[in-house]
């Protein structure tokens, strides 16, 4: 396909992503769809072999929606996910679906449900396993997990005891061992550090660096809190309202940021530092519905920059400010 | 000397559960003067929650406070009758909690959720009582309150239902305001808005305020002084300046070492081995020892007393002396230093 020749490096494409949910009345006989939430509305984003990838916003921009459909747990409503230029919801060959199932995986935000509390952790951990390499031998399949285990700082005794037994931090780390078993290529995080003790947060973070670099993985972050992000990812994306309004390097967006939302948002972040008088910016207002997504640029209504006549009628083109540097607004930022 | 507004001395309070007592608090001692604003800051079970639910004397069932004073402008709230209490709750110390969503009633309307309260402890008509309440409605920054006020919760977002909170809390005129984790539910930029009011209702009331949170952002930006707290202790009280330039107990070093940072470039998080202590049997002498890298012999034996080492800062450690600061922590620190050049 051309995307693939066009950039090998490409791992996942996402094309003009939209996932929107109808909202239904109940009628007198059918219920009846009177409108959409709109949870992701046009994402196009490329994501390369071996990077961290991160996700910011804050909650219902539709993050969380973007790594479901990543993930095939959620088919979009309208256009692509191309996995290595494949689209992943049309594969031709139950093949093609398997080797795509095994290499994406997903760690979940909250450890107290992500795992099944009726299952050994030998079990949770070890059923991928069975599914994709059914003829492995068990004993073979128990020495992954022993394996598996030892990398992500438990013991072996771990793997005879169920969910419970754990406290959060373990718990992540039973899903990040899960995740990993399969020997995956790309691992979409869901706010994997977003319901953990701080001290406990750092040993999470520290320990899905050092297996990225052992298992040459490659990661998309979806957090809201961006100091983890800017400490994670080597690109970041912000989204708003379902679409994504800036995106960029690290470096880009963290020294060069250009987007009033993404200028805001920094500087709502309340810094551990007593005499870091910030100049503020409070954005009015609370985010829109995504049901009633506002006219021409979805941000104008909070905008502190918005000019009220061309960011309410057109909505703003991504444009590449810097060599991949994108923004979507009228007047960024420089 | 300014006597402090509330002073709670050596608090002692169990839990009794079916797998055993939980020594949720063992021995706390924390000050607030007037018009200051002091952070409780600690991770989830160090008491910070159970403390202020200890000083309004609300804790659930099975918990009872053991030993200890709870003195508030010099009177002790422990021995109180809860019709005392009634008339201290909410006229004297306010509290608001971390979620919003369930602080509120949600099938009352928002009026019968603050003018019956605020007729009761302010002793005014219903009819003033309705006017206050849409006063206080308009300063947190709801608009067009005279008619909201007939809403129900459910028609309000969750950074509107903290304002609402804070107005329901600030109306009755309290000396003292208890926050329990106020944004944490909330987004970042309305956690901006709301984290602002704070700072204005503050000001304009002449409150105090004991903001509890794990979030150091939101300690360093709204308080004067700040207790850390650890496994149902206070680990060390220091002015918000000196926890973040000069931080004396090994765990809070521990703790501004393993946040990621917007500021400065840490190659590698410095971690906190192993997990936040179970209080239901709790390590012995300091409960910090098993994760604590200078821990000796003397550690798991003693309990380290709350010493004063300087002027208005207190540590309980029995090593504070040897605890170095790591080069990220210096790093921090030198990043702040920079700043305070840059600014003179």
């Amino acid at each position: 396909m051309a995307s693939e020749s066009e950039n090998e490096n490409v791992l996942l494409e996402l094309r003009d992503l939209r996932k929107w949910f109808p909202v239904k009345e109940q009628g007198f006989i059918a219920s009846r769809q009177v409108a959409n939430v709109k949870a992701v509305d046009g994402v196009n984003l490329q994501i390369y072999k071996g990077e961290t990838l991160g996700l910011v916003g804050e909650s219902g921009c539709g993050k969380t929606t973007t790594g479901k459909v990543i993930v095939k747990l959620e088919p979009p409503t309208t256009g692509q996910v191309l996995y290595r230029g494949q689209d992943i919801y049309s594969f031709h060959t139950r093949e093609d679906e398997m080797y795509f199932k095994r290499n994406v995986q997903m760690i979940f935000q909250d450890p107290y449900s992500s795992l099944n509390p009726r299952m050994l952790v030998m079990d949770i951990i070890g059923e991928g396993l069975q599914i994709h390499e059914s003829h492995m031998p068990r004993l073979q399949r128990e020495q992954i997990v022993y394996d598996l285990l030892e990398k992500v700082g438990l013991e072996d005794y771990h793997a005879m005891r169920y969910p419970h037994e754990f406290s959060g931090g373990q718990r992540q780390r039973i899903g990040i061992a899960r995740a990993l078993a399969v020997n995956p290529e790309l691992v979409v995080a869901d706010e994997p550090v977003s319901a953990l003790d701080v001290s406990v947060q750092a040993q999470i973070l520290n320990l899905m660096q050092d297996l990225q670099k052992e298992f040459n993985l490659t990661y998309i972050f979806v957090a809201h809190d961006l100091s983890v992000i800017k400490h994670v990812s080597d690109r970041v994306a912000v989204m708003y309202l379902g679409t994504i309004v800036e995106y960029g390097t690290n470096r880009q967006i963290f020294t060069k940021t250009a987007h009033p939302y993404s200028v805001a948002l920094m500087s709502a972040i309340p810094r551990p530092d007593p005499r870091r008088k910030m100049k503020r910016i409070v954005l009015p207002g609370e985010p829109p519905s995504p049901i009633n997504i506002p006219s021409g640029c979805r941000f104008h209504p909070r905008c502190y920059k918005s000019d009220n006549d061309k960011c309410i009628k057109e909505d703003p083109p991504m444009i590449e400010l810097e060599p991949g540097h994108f923004v979507k607004c009228h007047y960024p930022e420089m | 000397m300014v006597e402090p507004l509330l002073e709670v001395k050596d608090l002692v309070t169990y839990f009794f559960t079916e797998s055993g007592i939980v020594e949720a608090l063992d021995g706390i001692n924390l000050t607030v003067y007037p018009k200051e604003s002091v952070g409780v800051v600690g991770e989830s079970g160090c008491g910070k929650t159970q403390t202020a639910y200890s000083i309004l004397k609300i804790l659930a069932q099975n918990g009872k406070i053991m030993s200890g004073q709870v003195l508030y402008k010099g009177q002790d709230l422990v021995p109180m009758s809860e019709a005392e209490m009634r008339r201290i709750r909410g006229k004297e110390i306010a509290m608001i909690f971390q979620d919003p969503m369930t602080s509120l009633n949600p099938v009352m309307k928002i009026s019968d959720q603050m003018i019956e309260i605020i007729a009761m402890h302010r002793d005014v008509s219903e009819e003033e009582a309705r006017e206050i309440a849409i006063e206080a409605l308009t300063a947190v920054g709801i608009s067009d309150a005279a008619n909201r006020i007939d809403e129900y919760p459910h028609k309000f977002s969750g950074g509107m239902r903290q304002r609402i909170l804070i107005a329901r809390a600030l109306a009755l005129r309290p000396s003292l305001l208890i926050a329990d984790e106020p944004t944490t539910a909330l987004d970042v930029t309305i956690q901006a808005q709301v984290l602002e009011i704070i700072k204005e209702m503050k000001e304009q009331f002449n409150l105090a305020l004991m903001l509890i949170t794990h979030n150091l952002g939101v300690v360093a930006e709204l308080t004067d002084r700040v207790h850390i707290f650890y496994g149902g202790r206070v680990a060390e009280v220091a002015s918000t300046y000196d926890i973040f330039t000069r931080p004396m107990h090994p765990y809070t070093i521990a703790l501004l070492e393993s946040i990621p940072s917007l500021d400065v470039e840490k190659g590698r998080l410095a971690t906190i081995p192993g997990s936040v202590p179970q209080l239901i049997n709790p390590p012995s002498g300091c409960r910090f020892h098993p994760r604590c890298k200078y821990a000796k012999e003397k550690c798991s034996k003693e309990i380290p007393l709350m010493e004063e080492k300087e002027p208005g800062r207190f540590v309980a450690c029995h090593y504070w002396e040897e605890v170095e600061i790591s080069d990220i922590a210096e790093e921090v620190i030198g990043s702040h230093k920079n700043k305070i050049k840059q600014k003179t």
